[in-house]
């Protein structure tokens, strides 16, 4: 064997110790049999996000129904905060990456950020998107310190740098906590373009309007193989069925679903130290306007995995635009935002 | 009961699939979505997998196949890749420990290889398969694979000898 063979060797074979651990993967493999639908969970895993977007509409409906939320009134006015809603699949991928920002008015605009953007991520180069979280999570933990909060906080200067704005909070939330929020409401509508049926997700639902219950909203928001823009559907699927819950829980008034939507949702979102959710929740509207930010669709190769391009420069423009403070109306956005103008019916 | 025959396989096959997934893939979260996938589609078909010689083999392919498939795309702005794969390098430069500098410098050159001489290159160096295996793997000719091999390590040594401030 030559001096470079052997290098090869230790090089491929330092590769592979990097491999997840084979225990959690067991673990994912065996929870998948024993459901009914045993490929759920695989392929699916971002609707996440939507869960942190309900956590934040929940305690508003509560202030409006029932018990006003603790705000100062001698508080000074609201002022507009941006924040980053990050969608977990249970372990450390991040599979939905919300960038929202609340006005004054409150008033809530939404940017879905597609978790395979090709972008700059600060003090390690080029990457995807959804690899900031996992790595800054396992580099802290390997020195013994909270993974979580520096896994947020590396996809926080993540986006802001290419977004080019400051963002001031952030929520993170389990997905695995996500059907229950659907069943908390008491189903959410939907409209489907076409009937779907596909095992990976486990989605088996017709074409047309339908209220989804828990575990039909799981398969629906988890669904990615066989829809033709994969990833990309699947994030319009989020924004629509956001949309729904919003309206659902907006026009809920019975006080034991309100109180159970609230704790599911409470359980399953973690935010920042210094973010009072409640708090925040009094300023908002259930006005969402909801975006993704555009990106070239061709998938470029990279050094490892195909990915989405993003000019810096386009994300920028497109931040300052969608997010404006005051927002011209109707929204004369370049960007195919998802408020369809049809029926809002999704693929 | 190839129920019992597919978790068995799964028990003592997982961690070497998610290490070679890894080694092909260069990348972790991929691997495992993979294998992932991979292993729940062998399970439906666990009979006639299972029924095969070497079963490992068979899901070795399909592993191999789901990636070098894995959505055909355009290569052409390969660029900013390589920028970041030689960025990488940096740091690691300073390292007292040369060896290892190496062996990380040489992983980031083997990232950057096409998809099918990395494949060749991993099985052989990694899974240590003989050229037939590879080529059943891969779906090619025994000389195929020899040539995706040499090409590979021609390339390696090249760019062992290039300074990187070169190629930057």
């Amino acid at each position: 064997m030559t001096e470079q063979e052997a290098l090869i060797r230790e090089a491929i074979a330092a590769e592979a110790d990097q491999a997840v651990d084979y225990r959690a993967v067991l673990a994912n493999l065996h929870g998948k049999r024993s459901r009914r639908r045993p490929m759920a969970l695989i392929a699916a895993a971002t609707l996440t996000v939507v869960a942190a977007a309900v956590a934040v509409i929940v305690p508003l409906s509560m202030g409006r129904n029932a018990s006003p939320p603790p705000v100062d009134p001698a508080a000074p006015p609201a002022t507009p905060q941006t924040v980053l809603l990050i969608g977990l699949d249970g372990e450390t991928n991040t599979d939905a990456i919300v960038l929202a920002r609340v006005g004054a008015d409150g008033t809530v605009s939404a940017a879905s950020l597609p978790r395979d953007l090709w972008v700059d991520i600060p003090g390690r180069g080029m990457g995807r998107l959804n690899s900031a979280y996992p790595e800054a999570h396992a580099a802290a933990q390997a020195e013994g310190q909270d993974g979580d909060t520096a896994g947020a906080q590396a996809l926080v200067q993540t986006v802001a740098a290419l977004v080019g704005m400051e963002i001031d909070h952030y929520a993170a939330v389990d997905m695995a906590r996500f059907a229950s929020l659907a069943d908390a409401v008491g189903g959410v509508d939907v409209c489907l373009k076409a009937a779907a049926r596909e095992s990976y997700s486990g989605i088996d639902l017709p074409a047309g309007r339908q209220s989804l219950n828990g575990e039909q909203a799981l398969a629906f928001l988890r669904q990615r193989v066989g829809l033709r823009n994969g990833d990309l559907d699947r994030v319009r699927r989020h924004q629509a069925f956001l949309r729904s819950l919003a309206a659902e829980v907006a026009g809920l008034d019975d006080p034991a679903k309100l109180a159970r939507l609230v704790e599911t949702a409470r359980s399953a979102v973690r935010t920042d130290p210094d973010w009072n959710l409640l708090e925040f929740a009094g300023q908002l509207t259930p006005n969402a306007r909801t975006a993704t930010i555009p990106v070239n669709p061709d998938l470029i190769e990279t050094r490892t995995n195909p990915a989405f391009a993003i000019d810096p420069a386009d994300a920028k423009a497109f931040a300052a635009e969608f997010f404006a403070d005051q927002p011209t109306q109707p929204i004369a956005s370049p960007v195919p935002t998802s408020r369809n103008p049809d029926d809002g019916c999704v693929d | 009961m190839p129920d019992d025959d597919y978790d068995q396989f799964v028990t003592e096959r997982l961690d070497r699939l998610l290490r070679y997934a890894t080694a092909l893939t260069c990348d972790k979260y991929l691997a495992q979505d993979i294998v992932q996938d991979v292993l729940l589609r062998a399970r439906q078909r666990w009979a006639r997998i299972g029924a095969v010689d070497v079963p490992y083999l068979y899901v070795k392919r399909m592993v191999t196949n789901e990636y070098l498939s894995w959505r055909r795309r355009r290569a052409a702005r390969d660029v900013s890749s390589t920028h970041s794969a030689l960025d990488e390098l940096a740091p690691v430069v300073a390292d007292p420990a040369v060896r290892h500098a190496e062996r990380d410098a040489m992983r980031a050159r083997i990232a950057v290889l096409p998809r099918k001489q990395r494949a060749a290159l991993v099985l052989r160096y990694y899974e240590d398969s003989t050229d037939a295996e590879i080529a059943q793997i891969l779906g090619c000719a025994e000389g195929t694979v020899r040539s995706h091999i040499s090409r590979a390590l021609q390339k390696l040594r090249i760019n062992e000898n290039t300074p990187s401030e070169v190629l930057r």
